[in-house]
C-alpha cells in the first residue's frame, strides 16, 4: 500500500512511536496549554500595566532633584541597552563599542542645534538618521567577522572616534568639551527639566521596546535569532543572513544615536572622553546580559539595577575606581550563575513551581479517568493514531 | 511530477550537475575535478570511502564554501559560488552531517526560520501566522514529532533532532533535498522511518541527493548511485550495477 500522496493520512501519523509521551496525555495537554496561554497573557498584561505605572509615577515619588536625575540617567541607560540589544540580543554579535553610536548621535544633535536653527527635537531625529546612514558602511565592514573579531572591531571603532573627536577641536570643542543649548526655556527650573527629560526618555524607550517587540514576532526576528544560534544553518534555510544582520545593526545604531542625542540635550555638555568610552559600551552589554538579552525587558531591568548601582557606588566612594570593581564582580556573578540573565532565571523558577508547566508529571487516578473521557470524545482519532505505526513500519521494511 | 521511485530511467532529466569542480585545502585536494550528474526527480546517492570528498563536494554545491574552479549547475542554471541562501531559494534544501538545529529555540521556532521569499511583506509578517503554524504542524506530524512543538530543540533526543532538521528543511519547500548521512547515529527503527519518508516525499516529486555510509539503506533506497574516491567520481549507475563494479570494490576494500 502506498498512501504517500495522501497528505491527510500522513498528518495524523502517530505522535506516540517515539516513546516520549503516552497517547492519553495529548488532548489534555492541549486544553491545558489553551487556558494556560490565556492566564499567561493576562499576567503579562497586568505586569505591563504595573511596570508602566511604576515607571511613570517615579518623578512624583522621587524625594529630591538628585534622585530624579539618577532616574533620568537610568532611563538613558535603559534606552541605550535596549538599543544595543537589537544587535546583541537578536543576532548574538556582541558589540563593546556601541558608545560610538551614542556619542555620534550626541555630537550630531549638539552640532546641529548649535550651527543651524533647527528645532532641537528635529535635530535629534536628524542626528539619528545621519548615524544610521553612517552605520551602513560600518556594518558592511564589521559584520563580515564573527565572535571575538567582531568585538575587537567594535572597540577599535570607538577608540578611533575618541581620537578624532578629541583632536578635531575647532568643530567638536576637543577635550574642552562642547556646551549644548537646552531645548527648554531658562525659566524651567532644574527639577522640572529632569522631570520632562525623564518622560521623554521613557517615551523613546517605549518606541524602542515596541520596535523590538515587533521585530521579535516577525519572520525577520525569527531569522535574526536563528543567526544567533547557527548562522550557516540559517543561511542554508534561505535566510539572507548578511542583510538581516545589517538591518538589525542599522536599527540598533539609530536608536542608540537617538539615546545619545537626548542625553546631550538633557546633560548640556559633551566631552569625547565620556561620550566615546569603552565603559559606556560595556555598561550596555552588562545591563543587557544581567537582565537577559533574549527578553524584551531584560536590558531595562539590567539598566535599573546597574544604573542604580553605578550611581550608588559613585556617590558612596567618590572618585575611587571601586564602582568598576563592583561592576566586574557583578558581571562575574551573572555569567557564572545566571548565564541567560535574571528574567529567564526567574521565569524558569516560576515554571518549576507551576504545576502545569512540568513536561513529565504524575497523574492521579481521577485525572487519568478525566483524560480518558476527553480522549473518548475525540474517539476515532486516537484509534487511528494507535493503528498507524504498525501500519507504516512494514511498508518501510518491505522494499 | 508524481512518478514513483521505481520507474525506469528512460525519462532522465539532469538536476544538479558539476563540471570539473575542485576544492583544495593547502596541499590537500578534497574535491578534484569532480564532474557529476544527478537525476532530477529521483533518489540519488553519493557514496565513497571516508575522506573521499563527499561532504566537501556537498558544501561546494550548496554554497557553504566556494570551489576553487569548476562549475555547478542546477537544472541548467549556473549556481557556482552563489551564497547558500540563494541556492536554498533556488530550490535546494540540505541537512548537515552532524545534525544542525537551533538549540535554544523551540521546535516550532526552528520550523519558522525557513525563508521562501525576500519580499518585504513576507519578511516582516508575523512568523506565527495561522497558515505558517498549520504548515509547520503538518510537517512535524509527518515526521512524527508534533507533540514536541513547545520543547526547546536542545532538550529533545538526537533522533528527534534529526527529524526536526528534516522537517525544518521541508518548511522551505525545496525541490531537491540533500541529506548528509541521514542514518548516522540513529537507531534502526528510525532509519526505517527516515527511509519511508524519503520514499514518500520522492513519490510526491522531491528529488533527493543522499550521502550515506549505510550500504543497505543506500542500495534499497536509491535509483542512481555515484561513487566518489579521492575527490572525483569513479563510477555511477543503478545500485545493482554499482554494487558489483570492481572499481568500487577496490576503492572500498583496497583490493
Amino acid at each position: 500500500m502506498r498512501n504517500a500522496s495522501d497528505p491527510t493520512s500522513d498528518s495524523t501519523s502517530d505522535p506516540t512511536s517515539d516513546s516520549t509521551s503516552d497517547p492519553t496525555s495529548d488532548p489534555t495537554v492541549r486544553t491545558d496549554a489553551g487556558s494556560r496561554g490565556r492566564a499567561v497573557l493576562l499576567a503579562k498584561g497586568i505586569g505591563l500595566l504595573v511596570l508602566a505605572a511604576a515607571v511613570l509615577s517615579f518623578p512624583s515619588l522621587a524625594p529630591d532633584a538628585f534622585i530624579l536625575s539618577v532616574g533620568v540617567v537610568i532611563m538613558s541607560y535603559a534606552v541605550l541597552a535596549t538599543s544595543w540589544n537589537f544587535v546583541g540580543g537578536f543576532t548574538g554579535y556582541i558589540s563593546l563599542g556601541h558608545a560610538a553610536y551614542s556619542g555620534l548621535g550626541a555630537y550630531a544633535t549638539a552640532l546641529l542645534v548649535i550651527h543651524t536653527s533647527l528645532n532641537p527635537w528635529v535635530a535629534m531625529l536628524l542626528g539619528g538618521l545621519l548615524v544610521a546612514a553612517l552605520a551602513v558602511p560600518i556594518g558592511i565592514a564589521s559584520l563580515r567577522v564573527r565572535g571575538a573579531s567582531f568585538v575587537i572591531v567594535s572597540i577599535a571603532m570607538v577608540l578611533i572616534l575618541l581620537l578624532v573627536f578629541q583632536s578635531w577641536g575647532e568643530v567638536t570643542g576637543g577635550s574642552n568639551g562642547l556646551r549644548v543649548p537646552r531645548p527648554f526655556d531658562e525659566s524651567v527650573l532644574r527639577p522640572e527639566q529632569h522631570e520632562r527629560f525623564f518622560y521623554l526618555h521613557v517615551a523613546l524607550l517605549a518606541v524602542a521596546l515596541l520596535t523590538w517587540w515587533a521585530i521579535d514576532r516577525s519572520r525577520f526576528g525569527t531569522g535574526l535569532k536563528a543567526i544567533r544560534e547557527d548562522e550557516d544553518k540559517a543561511q542554508s534555510l534561505g535566510v539572507p543572513t548578511f542583510n538581516y544582520k545589517l538591518v538589525a545593526f542599522i536599527v540598533s545604531a539609530f536608536f542608540t544615536a537617538l539615546g545619545g542625542g537626548m542625553y546631550a540635550l538633557w546633560f548640556g555638555f559633551l566631552d569625547p572622553i565620556f561620550q566615546f568610552s569603552i565603559l559606556v559600551g560595556s555598561y550596555m552589554v552588562l545591563m543587557s546580559l544581567l537582565g537577559g538579552i533574549r527578553s524584551l525587558f531584560g536590558p531595562l531591568l539590567g539598566a535599573v539595577i546597574v544604573g542604580y548601582a553605578v550611581e550608588f557606588f559613585k556617590n558612596q566612594y567618590g572618585d575611587t575606581q571601586f564602582h568598576l570593581v563592583a561592576m566586574g564582580l557583578l558581571l562575574g556573578i551573572v555569567v557564572l550563575f545566571m548565564p541567560d540573565g535574571i528574567i529567564p532565571a526567574l521565569s524558569s523558577l516560576i515554571n518549576r513551581f507551576s504545576p502545569q508547566a512540568a513536561s513529565i508529571r504524575e497523574v492521579s487516578a481521577g485525572e487519568l479517568a478525566e483524560q480518558r473521557r476527553a480522549a473518548a470524545s475525540e474517539g476515532k482519532d486516537l484509534d487511528a493514531t494507535e493503528a498507524e505505526p504498525t501500519d507504516s513500519l512494514p511498508e518501510g521494511a518491505k522494499r | 511530477m508524481t512518478e514513483s521511485a521505481g520507474s525506469t530511467a528512460t525519462d532522465t532529466r539532469i538536476g544538479l550537475a558539476t563540471e570539473g569542480l575542485t576544492k583544495r585545502y593547502g596541499g590537500v585536494t578534497a574535491v578534484d575535478g569532480a564532474s557529476v550528474q544527478f537525476h532530477h526527480g529521483k533518489v540519488n546517492a553519493l557514496i565513497g570511502p571516508n575522506g573521499s570528498g563527499k561532504t566537501t563536494f556537498f558544501n561546494c554545491v550548496t554554497g557553504m564554501i566556494k570551489p576553487d574552479s569548476g562549475r555547478a549547475t542546477y537544472l541548467g542554471d549556473d549556481i557556482t559560488g552563489k551564497a547558500s541562501h540563494r541556492i536554498a531559494r533556488a530550490g535546494i534544501g540540505r541537512s548537515f552531517q552532524l545534525c544542525r538545529i537551533f538549540p535554544r529555540m523551540t521546535v516550532m521556532e526552528n520550523m519558522l526560520v525557513a525563508v521562501r521569499s525576500t519580499s518585504l511583506r513576507h519578511v516582516l509578517a508575523p512568523s506565527r501566522s495561522a497558515g505558517e503554524l498549520d504548515r509547520a504542524r503538518e510537517l512535524l506530524a509527518r515526521v512524527g514529532i508534533d507533540h514536541l512543538e513547545n520543547s526547546e530543540a536542545r532538550d529533545i533526543s538526537y533522533g528527534q533532532q534529526k527529524l526536526l532538521e528534516l522537517a525544518g528543511v521541508l518548511m522551505a519547500d525545496p525541490e531537491t533535498i540533500m541529506l548528509d548521512e541521514p542514518a548516522g547515529g540513529v537507531n534502526p527503527a528510525l532509519i526505517d522511518r527516515i527511509a519511508s519518508l524519503v520514499r514518500d516525499l520522492n513519490a510526491e516529486g522531491k528529488t533527493f541527493l543522499i550521502v550515506e555510509h549505510n550500504m543497505e539503506l543506500v542500495m534499497s533506497l536509491s535509483d542512481h548511485v555515484v561513487v566518489f574516491d579521492r575527490g572525483r567520481q569513479i563510477c555511477e549507475g543503478p545500485p545493482s550495477v554499482v554494487q558489483n563494479d570492481p572499481r568500487v570494490l577496490e576503492a572500498y576494500l583496497g583490493i
